[in-house]
């Protein structure tokens, strides 16, 4: 290179603006959160940090914020069922769930499914599981649609969101009634 | 015959497959809460299946049985028709590769289980046993005899060679001997650029821009069914044109067919006579040599090793054979 300090400038630059992009994404992560939280948990006026657990959720609040009164529970499908993989990789997905175990949204964030473009990511997916009871069967192809050639994704979502409503369930909730 | 040690080779074999087979073992009883406790008899939530988290082998199996069994039937077709050397056995393979794993399956080899294996994110074991008896096959099909796959299995490749068998020979464009062995090395440069890119970015959609096996899916935008289209239309031209040059995971099986066991036995004739070499449509026989990587075990040679009319070997036995019998009379 003829001028060695225009490199240096560019360079220097080049690495502020990454900075910069990364702080700026860094910022907001909680705003961010708080709307995602909301879209899976509408009823909620506001949301608890995260809990350790296990399993790790949050905490969803109805009525005046300052009643702390429980509606119901949030959290990542990868950290109440982490050991559930789809084609490659967990799928992220947001799971709301009230206090009698009714499922109050489903927010798929992340995933790497290579059909998951026609078959998770369709807004249709998530939103057969709202209003879903957890003691659903929760079967693709009977009461969960399945969507031809992408088995693994679905039925991988599938037992994700079951399994760890489930186990949130098991962990926080009380069995409503004993009527058995 | 030219087969380079092998005992290494199955050495070779014999480490991968253990391997394969411990990780396979250890996988399903990880757990991640183990100061979980197991749910108690009197769990209230009385789940309708509970069962099914303490699920037994069995019933994972029963669940997946008729995925597997067909699965199962379409290998037996094809190391049939591999080991008898049928050619109308092999076309049958293709067409029910096209038909049952392409359209009806969808679930090929793709670069995306080469992106899960650089991280070692494979899907869970008992619940996708079809899966990994798919990817298991090939691997293994591979490393004994080559890239079976790429030939017979793969639902593309399999599409392109029926239409090459439909499209009219005049409209065919054979490509330089020359040309052709520069480009055979493009799928690996694509193989090494797709996985890097995705090991920076960890961004598996690149995947429908290097290879077409998305289409039996039916689901793609515009501008994906337009470059399928341009492809196929070269393909008419150029046979097999994707397969030879650029799939990535052709490229994958490539490498890994360089450890191939049982390998195409070459006669001494092999060094002068060039039917062979004429004959193979996959351009992987380059003198007396089968470049492992290249063959698709198509059979077409081996089809005229067997040819004792055709096969200098048998015709020169044949000869040797007329004139001792002349010289007995």
């Amino acid at each position: 290179m003829r001028n060695p300090r225009l490199v240096i400038t560019i360079l220097l630059l080049a690495m502020a603006e990454v900075m910069l992009s990364f702080a700026a994404r860094q910022a907001t992560p909680d705003a961010t959160l708080q709307a995602q939280l909301k879209r899976v948990f509408p009823g909620a006026t506001s949301f608890s940090a995260k809990q350790p657990g296990p399993p790790p959720h949050f905490v969803a609040y109805s009525g005046d914020p300052s009643s702390k009164t429980i509606a119901g529970y949030v959290f990542w499908t990868t950290e109440a069922e982490p050991l559930e993989r789809g084609y490659d990789g967990p799928i992220k997905m947001l799971v709301g769930m009230d206090t009698k175990g009714i499922l109050t949204g489903v927010l798929v964030t992340e995933h790497r499914e290579p059909y998951g473009y026609f078959s998770v990511e369709p807004p249709k997916f998530a939103q057969q599981f709202k209003n879903k009871d957890i003691r659903d069967p929760f079967k693709v192809g009977a009461d969960v649609d399945a969507v031809s050639t992408a088995t693994i994704t679905i039925n991988s979502s599938t037992r994700a969101i079951r399994n760890g409503a489930r186990r949130v369930a098991r962990a926080f909730l009380t069995p409503p009634g004993t009527t058995k | 015959m030219i087969s380079s040690s092998p005992v290494r080779h199955a050495r070779l074999l014999i480490v991968m497959l253990l391997t394969l087979a411990c990780t396979l073992a250890i996988q399903p009883r990880v757990h991640a809460f183990p100061q979980e406790a197991a749910p108690k008899a009197d769990d209230p939530w009385n789940f309708a299946d509970e069962e099914e988290e303490v699920q037994t082998w069995s019933q994972d199996l029963k669940n997946q049985a008729i995925d597997l069994a067909a699965l199962v039937g379409f290998f037996t077709l094809t190391l049939v028709g591999f080991f008898k050397k049928s050619e109308r056995l092999k076309w049958i393979t293709m067409g029910a590769a096209v038909v049952y794993l392409g359209f009806a399956r969808s679930q090929l080899i793709t670069v995306v289980n080469i992106f899960a294996l650089t991280e070692w994110n494979l899907p869970v074991f008992r619940h996708n046993l079809a899966w990994y008896l798919f990817a298991i096959f090939t691997v293994v099909t591979t490393v004994l005899w080559g890239r079976l796959y790429c030939g017979r299995i793969c639902a593309f490749g399999s599409m392109t060679q029926l239409l090459d068998k439909v499209v009219p020979s005049k409209l065919r464009f054979e490509i330089p001997r020359r040309i052709e062995q520069r480009a055979n090395y493009i799928k690996y440069g694509l193989l090494t650029a797709t996985v890097l890119y995705f090991i920076v970015t960890k961004d598996i959609s690149i995947y429908r821009y290097v290879e077409p096996f998305w289409m039996f899916s039916l689901n793609a935008s515009t501008g994906m069914w337009v470059g399928l289209a341009v492809l196929l239309v070269a393909t008419i031209f150029v046979r097999n044109l994707y397969c030879r040059f650029l799939c990535p995971v052709g490229a994958f099986l490539g490498l890994l067919s360089n450890l191939t066991v049982f390998r195409i036995k070459r006669w001494s004739e092999c060094n002068s006579c060039k039917i062979c070499e004429k004959t193979c449509e996959w351009g992987a026989i380059r003198g007396p040599k089968i470049v492992a990587s290249e063959c698709v075990r198509c059979d077409d040679c081996e089809r005229l090793y067997m040819d004792t009319e055709k096969c200098p070997h048998w015709l020169i036995l044949k000869r040797k054979e007329r004139a001792a019998a002349a010289r007995v009379t």
